[in-house]
């Protein structure tokens, strides 16, 4: 696999590096990661950088997820690039709100190196098939 | 469901919920196995407290507690970093393990997990303080173990719909 651009927008340090060593430990390496601390400096890091997946939290001050995701869109920002939600909030409604956002999967936490594996890396095959 | 969460207090009050909450929060993400115990840790000079607020169908909080040194033993496995002292990363992984634990606790109540919304942690940090709240609909509190690391989490209700 060549080297992957991701962003992981998360309000906590600790999150961001988290599902930095899950990506790893599922395979994605060598990779470059990009961090944002909320949904407004990740529209800051797609408005001048390319990236191939986008990982983000939802509660996060500022502009949590949700709005995050819709202003992706609206901006016309990282088109057809892979986003999935990582968060606390598990329910069918949430779930289905993050995809009616443009969410492409939704990983809950807490989770398992195995579980982001999973999710994440048929949608990148699907993108790099395409 | 159509009946309200009042009508299920039994259901939302059930301490094994919390058990279970606990257990799955730190096997998967520290990889270690807690249970419950019942005596009551000899408090340390400094605790750490991470607090995550309900809203919606329930009010209340979900409130962590532990002594600096068991802090440190968990930020560590969160993290794989070693820390001596309770930094800016330390408070920030105690309040990412009491968000999961708010999120997979209400998770546990279809009703509770879609309309009951969990506030940004907040992390106290300091010495002999205590958090009191008045007449609360139900109060859950357990004190867990792995290894020689305890803690304490402690589930609030102040208001259920």
């Amino acid at each position: 696999m060549s080297e992957m651009r991701v962003l992981i927008v998360d309000d906590s340090s600790v999150m961001r590096k988290i599902v930095e060593r899950s990506l790893r430990q599922a395979g994605l390496d060598p990779m470059v990661v990009l961090e944002a601390g909320s949904g407004v400096e990740g529209l800051e890091v797609l408005s001048s950088q390319s990236v191939h997946l986008i990982l983000s939290d939802i509660n996060m001050p500022s502009m949590d997820g949700l709005e995050f995701l819709r202003q992706i869109r609206a901006q016309n920002l990282a088109v057809g690039v892979p986003v999935v939600m990582i968060t606390t909030e598990s329910s069918e409604e949430h779930v289905k709100q993050a995809i009616l956002s443009g969410a492409q999967g939704y990983i809950r936490k807490p989770f398992t190196a195995e579980q982001v594996k999973e999710r994440v890396l048929p949608l990148l095959a699907a993108v790099q098939g395409c | 469901m159509t009946q309200s969460l009042r009508e299920n207090l039994h259901l939302v009050s059930d301490p094994r919920n919390l058990d279970s909450s606990v257990d799955e929060v730190f096997n998967m993400m520290l990889g270690v196995v807690c249970h419950p115990i019942e005596k009551i840790p000899v408090e340390e000079p400094e605790t750490i407290t991470a607090v995550v607020g309900f809203g919606g169908l329930l009010s209340g909080a979900c409130v962590f507690r532990s002594g600096a040194s068991a802090a440190l033993v968990i930020a560590g496995k969160l993290t794989g970093m070693e820390f001596s002292e309770i930094d800016d990363t330390v408070k920030d992984a105690i309040g990412e393990v009491c968000n999961m634990l708010a999120g997979t606790w209400k998770g546990r109540v279809p009703d509770l997990s879609a309309k009951c919304g969990l506030s940004i942690p907040a992390v106290i940090t300091g010495s002999s303080y205590q958090i009191h709240v008045q007449a609360p609909e139900f109060r859950l509190h357990h004190v867990f173990q792995f290894d020689d690391t305890t803690f304490a989490v402690t589930i609030i209700c102040d208001g259920l719909q």
